[in-house]
């Protein structure tokens, strides 16, 4: 990125032969046609750089300090030695990992589940609707809903009760796995529709042609399903899947309003625990390391990942 | 077997059993949270629920009494509006240069603006807040502009850049033979031919800023600069217990809009939320 923001300096140098870009007719100079889209992409660029360099570098260096209010004092890598000792970061990650992992393999099955049914059916405009409302919630307005049903308004435990599948009242936040759970329902109420979207779109955009042709040689729906729709949806399944991955492990406003953490910090995500060690706590070296730990791994999981899924998605 | 069916799932019952159970779960509790909303306070937190409500209008007037909603409907529209503003201005050449020009580095700079969406809001978050208590713009609505003007940046100009790439190259060479210059070209031929790419760019940046809590919980850190999403969390402490039916409203008075503009994109959807990579 050095090489580049030198480069736009230069370019910013170069500002007299650019004006010249601005005037449709006349001939210009090899250096100023070269520079144009750098001009042309520059102010986004240098935007966004101002938004995650500095944040970035702030972060590598508030991280070597134990910030107390006002008061700096070197730490050097101490913040990093405690942290990796520290069980409730740790905890964070797996939490993070264990909540996304679940919230995201049961949005892509419902998600690709409903759009198989639906995606010929006479009324899939109607059903694109429907499916589509929980998205169209602030996602606080979506935790509260949950909260209440859950925790507050008991509505949950009710209809488990009405059913036979529970005895007594429920208290979602004094188990781990429960109160994941709340998380997870929450998650995945709002969001499958993200994927269904994606999915049921890319369903009516197959050929009719290749389905129908099958099915004159006596293929099942299903079958058609797996041997032609789904292999040829794979690009869109990888670009759908891993940009909601991506969105689940910065889950924070459902962990605030819902659980924050509780119990005994089983909902802990990475994300709250940086808030509550910095905005709680007020760690903010602490925090900043643990947001520089976070960033590598971001770093990791985009070059690698995200990447691959975007070229290959150029279907 | 042989008969021919008219669409996916072998099974009609089958079929309408799934789909009619997940309009269910998708429009029941919203239904029920609708109701919430016309609901006396004492009738919501209660040890047994009560599924039939008895009707009021408390939520309405506590809305209109003590609490600000004006104040944060103005505050959450100006912020939004105004980095939808910045986000176009920046990304339309961006995504122009992006589709239109080989140079070096292309690729690089494409993949670097795609990555800052993959970013975190918590990594960013406490430089983010000293950044801007160093620069006095806490509690202010231009801060939670430039922050939403930079988190949909990426997907603004990703989404724009991939109906420039579907924009024909004749109509510009058509154009160029007769003399038109770049930025003509831009302002012309492009703008116009990918305006719904525009606007699908602008409607779901638009919702994912008015949907934004972490940065603004954090900005916003008295209730001057509260927009309508963190404005619901503040309906929480106190010795009342979060005041459901306040929210339950608030929510409804918000979703109606974005209801409204997604419909009007809805053929695009499926691009824009997957950054274009996906033609819908």
């Amino acid at each position: 990125m050095a090489h580049l923001s030198q480069r736009l300096e230069k370019g910013a140098a170069k500002a007299a032969p650019a004006a010249a870009v601005y005037s449709a007719r006349r001939p210009r100079s090899a250096t100023a046609k070269k520079m144009f889209p750098y001009l042309l992409v520059g102010p986004a660029v240098l935007y966004l750089l101002a938004i995650t360099l500095y944040p970035g570098l702030f972060a590598m260096y508030q991280s070597l300090f134990v910030v107390k209010f006002v008061n700096w004092s070197w730490a050097g890598l101490g913040n990093y030695t405690r942290i990796i000792q520290d069980r409730e970061f740790w905890a964070a990650l797996g939490n993070t990992a264990i909540i996304g992992g679940l919230s995201l393999s049961l949005q892509t099955i419902i998600a690709m589940t409903v759009a198989f049914f639906c995606y010929r059916d006479p009324f899939v405009r109607g059903w694109r609707i429907v499916f589509l409302m929980p998205m169209l919630f602030m996602p606080s307005a979506v935790a509260f809903i949950w909260k209440l049903a859950f925790n507050d308004g008991r509505v949950i435990s009710d209809l488990l009760m009405s059913v036979g599948l529970a005895s007594n009242n429920v208290d979602w936040l004094s188990s781990v796995w429960l109160a994941r759970l709340t998380l997870i329902v929450a998650d995945v109420w709002q969001w499958t529709p993200f994927l269904f979207i994606i999915f049921v779109g890319a369903l009516q955009g197959q050929d009719e042609e290749i389905e129908e042709a099958a099915r004159l040689d006596g293929a099942s729906w299903s079958s058609i399903f797996w041997n032609i729709s789904l292999p040829m949806m794979r690009p869109i399944i990888v670009v759908a899947v891993t940009l909601r991955g991506i969105d689940i492990t910065t889950m924070f406003t459902n962990v605030y309003i819902m659980t924050q953490g509780t119990p005994g910090g089983a909902t802990e995500t990475m994300s709250y625990f940086i808030y509550r060690q910095g905005f709680r706590m007020f760690n903010f070296g602490y925090a900043s390391a643990a947001s520089v730990l976070m960033l590598l791994i971001t770093i990791v999981i985009a070059q690698t990942i995200v990447r691959r899924a975007f070229k290959s998605g150029k279907s | 077997m042989a008969s021919v069916r008219k669409s996916g799932g072998d099974n009609l019952l089958v079929r309408y059993i799934i789909l009619v159970s997940w309009a269910l779960v998708c429009v029941v509790p919203i239904l029920w949270f609708l109701t919430i909303g016309f609901r006396p306070r004492t009738e919501i937190i209660v040890p047994e629920p009560i599924y039939w409500p008895t009707w009021s209008l408390d939520a309405w007037r506590l809305l209109a009494s003590d609490w600000p909603i004006a104040l944060y409907l103005r505050n959450s529209i100006l912020a939004v509006a105004g980095s939808v503003v910045i986000d176009l201005v920046l990304a339309i050449p961006a995504a122009f240069a992006l589709a239109r020009y080989e140079f070096k580095g292309r690729e690089d700079i494409g993949f670097y603006i795609l990555s800052t969406r993959m970013m975190a809001p918590a990594i960013v978050a406490v430089p983010i807040f000293f950044l801007f208590k160093n620069i006095g713009l806490l509690d202010s609505v231009w801060a939670l502009m430039l922050i939403y003007a930079a988190i949909n940046l990426s997907l603004v100009t990703w989404i724009i850049r991939s109906y420039m790439l579907d924009i024909p190259k004749e109509l510009e060479d058509a154009a160029r033979t007769d003399g038109a210059g770049d930025l003509t070209i831009l302002w012309e031929i492009m703008i116009p031919a990918c305006l719904p790419g525009i606007i699908t760019a602008a409607v779901i940046a638009a919702i994912f800023a008015i949907n934004e809590f972490l940065f603004t919980l954090l900005i916003a850190s008295t209730s001057k600069a509260y927009t309508m999403s963190v404005a619901l969390a503040n309906f929480t402490g106190g010795s009342d217990g979060v005041i459901y039916n306040a929210i339950a409203l608030v929510s409804f008075i918000a979703f109606a809009p974005i209801l409204i503009l997604v419909i009007l994109i809805q053929k695009h959807l499926s691009r824009g939320l997957t950054m274009g990579a996906v033609k819908g």
